[in-house]
């Protein structure tokens, strides 16, 4: 009677593995000065010393455009599944994201190369046009994308990201359960670090600088 | 001046400590706040700190509002690698301690609100504890 119409999850070996490295971290990075990054294990984000190529996957933005994986190429894109019936989690981390992204206006290379992209996980109750709504409140160029189940479980599979649907039959306010952490993907698009929670702005914009900077002086 | 007798000055101070002392309620709830409602969006979650001001055990039970269609008390947590949230159905408060209600912890999930948040909103929600007590704590809408 009460059994789940729809329930999925993915968990792969990917988080195990993040888990793994423990955070490492160039801790400091003073090129101009000529000398050596040092790894230490960080709390804000692990970095990933060969970031995996992402595969093919074929999702739709707030806008009803194709986001796939060529919608990464050139572009830092920072990823977090989420859903918009979700209360706590989801817009605090969308509104960390904001203020990261302000900090990150602020440097010299600007948020030209930047993406923030929401996931959502509920597309049942998430259409482009409340995804459209919603990620434009925390920020005009946020996309909000999704698509049907497969395609969003091949994406959060090939990142490691885990979540859990249960669609339950005259319950309105079914349980999501999904990952917390950003992905960071590269211009080619690799998997390059994740960060873990709880996220700070702060923390986040100045990382990315970092990272930035070392794969600006590192093109592979 | 026989006002200034001890015995005065010890009564004006018993009787101005007298109300004073009353005046603490047994919980006392700070920085109360809600998350602004994104556009479309009618649910949203409450954040405060709570503190117990007597030297017994406090549980509240439940919350209500009169913006909201249910208010419950929700704490996320995560497992696996993912975050959910589980219900509560009451919070015990320790005797003389606080307790927080942040993002990513204990929260009041607020559902189908009546009419859109906006920063700078009052809105005011009721918190019962067991035995009776009722406080109605003023939140205030916060982006």
């Amino acid at each position: 009677m009460n059994k789940p119409a729809l329930k999925f999850s993915i968990m792969t070996t990917t988080v195990a593995l993040a888990a793994m490295l423990a955070g490492v971290w160039l801790a400091e990075i003073y090129r101009e000065h000529d000398s050596r990054a040092m790894l230490l294990p960080d709390q804000v984000i692990t970095l990933f010393p060969d970031p995996k190529p992402l595969t093919a996957f074929a999702l739709t933005d707030h806008k009803n455009r194709v986001f796939d994986l060529a919608s990464l190429k050139g572009k830092w894109t920072f990823l977090f599944f989420g859903f918009t019936h979700c209360p706590d989690i989801c817009p605090t981390t969308l509104a960390v994201l904001a203020h990261a992204r302000e900090n990150i206006a602020k440097n010299k290379a600007g948020t030209e190369d930047i993406q923030f992209v929401f996931i959502s996980v509920d597309p049942n109750r998430d259409t482009a046009s409340k995804l459209r709504q919603y990620v434009e409140y925390f920020d005009t160029t946020f996309l909000g994308v999704t698509g049907d189940n497969m395609q969003i479980g091949n994406l959060a599979e090939q990142l490691g990201a885990a979540y859990q649907v249960t669609i339950t039959p005259g319950m309105e306010n079914y349980p999501v359960y999904h990952s917390t952490a950003v992905f960071l993907l590269n211009p080619r698009a690799r998997y390059h670090a994740v960060f873990t929670p709880p996220h700070d702005a702060e923390a986040v914009s100045k990382r990315f600088k970092v990272v930035r900077e070392l794969e600006a002086g590192n093109p592979t | 001046m026989r006002w200034r007798h001890p015995v005065f000055g010890c009564l004006i101070l018993a009787l101005t400590l007298v109300p004073a002392a009353s005046d603490v309620p047994s919980v006392s709830v700070r920085h109360a706040w809600v998350r602004e409602t994104p556009p479309g969006i009618t649910m949203t979650a409450g954040y405060m700190e709570l503190r117990n001001n007597t030297s017994q055990p406090q549980v509240l039970v439940a919350a209500s509002s009169s913006g909201f269609e249910t208010v419950m008390i929700h704490r996320t947590i995560v497992k696996d690698g993912m975050a959910g949230m589980v219900h509560a159905s009451q919070i015990e408060l320790a005797p003389n301690a606080s307790l927080i209600f942040a993002p990513g912890g204990y929260h009041l999930m607020l559902m189908n609100s009546k009419r859109t948040l906006r920063a700078g909103d009052p809105i005011v929600i009721n918190l019962k504890f067991r035995g009776g007590l009722v406080l109605a704590v003023d939140f205030e809408v916060r982006k």
